[in-house]
């Protein structure tokens, strides 16, 4: 499947190029506006699937912009701000944005924010079993196939699963790994993923899987 | 009026006209005026004076006093000049004219002091959204580059927005009914958001977050709510001692919600507990710790549930509460259903 296009419309050009970084590095393809007198042509020309559109821009600014996009499109808007006023805010809602986040914004809230609205606005893309080996993780009913038999998962160790599976092959670092848990608002410390390890270790043996997850010392966990 | 300084500076008057009946007298006697006569005119004298300094006494007296009776009536005194009655005598008109002359020279003082602090405030407001700009630049710098440096480095930086957020509160708390944005929010929705916030400081200080989540819903305004469940947060991190945990769970009594944030850090003395929302109070444990308290957290944090409607009360007894108790407003409910 063909990466999502995500297009940056901001003025402040470190911010662009990190943000167009940090989506490249989380498998979106993104493209940016430097010319802010052609920003309504460029966006019919590049046709994103979404649109982080800041509002203070030279030219014309993000809401003038969102209600012309909005004349012929209606590919989800992100607003990204740095003035937290009520009034923009409506306003950005008014006009048809699809959401309003305010900086500093922390790039998982950002990116969850984007992956919803994608997920929404295009439904059919979403991924809901990944494989691995003979494996397979169903995401929705929150369960571990193997080899025809099934195991529940709780809430972590989905989460832990999931993230094992879409780095198969890597080494995860612990601490990459709580990071990533916080992301999803699953608040565990060092000890407690531990835990949750062991117990997705116990469940997984309980269905003939011995020794999936493997430990690299003083590095992390990989499958 | 004070009475015996009124006369007291009506005794000249007095003895010019002793002088004058003394001078009379002499006179008369003098032409051969017989005794009644005389008496009859200097008791006609008397009674012409007593009476004229009776009633300039009275009118004058009703009059200040109609003056004073109206500057206690009025909220802001120094409008005083502007509505009393213009005085019909020469000299209190001369005193009219100096009164309006200073209160019209105060309250163009007063104006533009007003107007110097509102630009300056807008200044901040201005200043504090450009701020964000290269936060968020260094923010996205850091987090495409992970490591243990730049780890520390997001400590900082949020650091950096709490103290631009919290000037940027400071200054709209003056006005916050500009700012409202009330709708329903999910109380726990908020609280992931405060954590989201300061992530870096609590994976750094290792505390351990327990959510009891529940979907208790309210009518308030999610970012000022957010703010104070930072402040509330940071505290809670800055007083830890070992092991921290941080718990937030939701109560129920009557037709209040309460949203309770506890914590096992050091606690706060009894003796400091009814100060600590006071401006510039830091108690016992705000001058013991390494980092500075600045007592402006939690007198924010109060000043801004003052305004929402939102009850704020600590209480530290082994773990350290603080309560956000709100309205479940069962009119909105019952209408929109």
């Amino acid at each position: 499947m063909a990466a999502y296009k995500i297009m940056i419309i901001e003025d402040d050009p470190l911010i662009r190029t990190e943000l167009k970084h940090m989506l490249w590095g989380n498998g979106y393809d993104a493209v940016t506006v430097s010319d802010f007198s052609k920003t309504v042509k460029e966006v019919k020309k590049q046709a994103p699937h979404l649109i982080l559109l800041d509002i203070r821009l030279p030219v014309a600014d993000g809401f003038s912009l969102c209600s012309e996009i909005r004349t012929f499109s209606d590919i989800p808007i992100v607003f990204v701000t740095s003035s937290h006023t009520d009034m923009d805010e409506l306003n950005s809602i008014m006009l048809g944005g699809d959401a309003y986040i305010t900086k500093p914004y922390h790039t998982a809230i950002l990116l969850a924010k984007i992956a919803s609205l994608l997920k929404k606005a295009y439904p059919a893309g979403n991924q809901e079993v990944m494989p691995y080996q003979n494996t397979f993780l169903h995401l929705e009913s929150g369960r571990l196939e193997c080899n025809g038999r099934q195991v529940d998962l709780t809430k972590n160790e989905l989460k832990i699963l999931y993230y094992l599976y879409k780095n198969a092959g890597r080494i995860c670092p612990r601490s990459d790994l709580i990071d990533f848990l916080w992301d999803n608002q699953l608040y565990v410390d060092d000890n407690t993923l531990s835990v949750n390890v062991n117990r997705i270790r116990d469940k997984l043996a309980s269905i003939g899987l011995h020794d999936f997850i493997k430990t690299k010392h003083r590095q992390g966990y990989f499958i | 009026m004070n009475g015996k300084l009124y006369w007291k500076q009506k005794i000249p008057l007095l003895i010019l006209n002793g002088t004058g009946m003394a001078a009379l007298t002499v006179f008369l006697l003098l032409n051969g005026v017989n005794s009644d006569s005389l008496i009859l005119i200097l008791v006609v004298w008397e009674v012409i004076l007593a009476g004229y300094l009776a009633g300039t006494y009275l009118l004058r007296k009703s009059q200040l006093d109609k003056l004073l009776g109206m500057a206690e009536q009025l909220e802001e005194r120094y409008l005083l000049p502007e509505i009393m009655e213009r005085p019909i005598w020469a000299d209190d008109q001369v005193f009219y004219r100096l009164l309006k002359l200073s209160g019209k020279s105060m309250l163009e003082q007063t104006d533009k002091a007003k107007r110097e602090a509102a630009e300056y405030r807008e200044y901040i407001e201005q200043w504090i959204h450009e701020m964000k700009t290269p936060i968020t630049a260094m923010k996205l710098i850091c987090e495409n580059r992970k490591s243990d440096f730049s780890k520390d480095l997001l400590v900082e930086l949020e650091q950096a927005n709490r103290y631009t957020e919290q000037a940027l509160f400071y200054a709209r708390s003056e006005h916050p009914e500009k700012d409202y944005f009330v709708r329903e929010i999910r109380l726990f929705d908020v609280v992931h958001q405060a954590i989201g916030e300061n992530r870096y400081l609590l994976r750094q200080s290792n505390v351990l977050i327990d959510l009891a989540e529940t979907d208790d819903t309210v009518y308030s305004d999610e970012k000022w709510l957010c703010f104070i469940l930072n402040q509330v947060i940071v505290n809670a991190v800055k007083y830890r001692a070992q092991a921290p945990v941080i718990q937030f769970y939701t109560e129920h009594a009557g037709n209040e919600v309460s949203l309770c944030i506890a914590d096992n850090g050091i606690g706060i003395r009894a003796g400091d507990l009814p100060r600590i929302f006071e401006k510039g109070f830091t108690g016992e444990n705000g001058r013991n710790t390494s980092q500075a308290a600045t007592g402006m957290g939690l007198y924010l944090c109060k000043r801004l549930c003052d305004k929402l409607d939102i009850g704020i009360t600590a209480a530290s007894n082994g773990k350290t509460v603080f309560r956000l108790s709100f309205h479940i407003n069962d009119f909105i409910h019952q209408v929109q259903s």
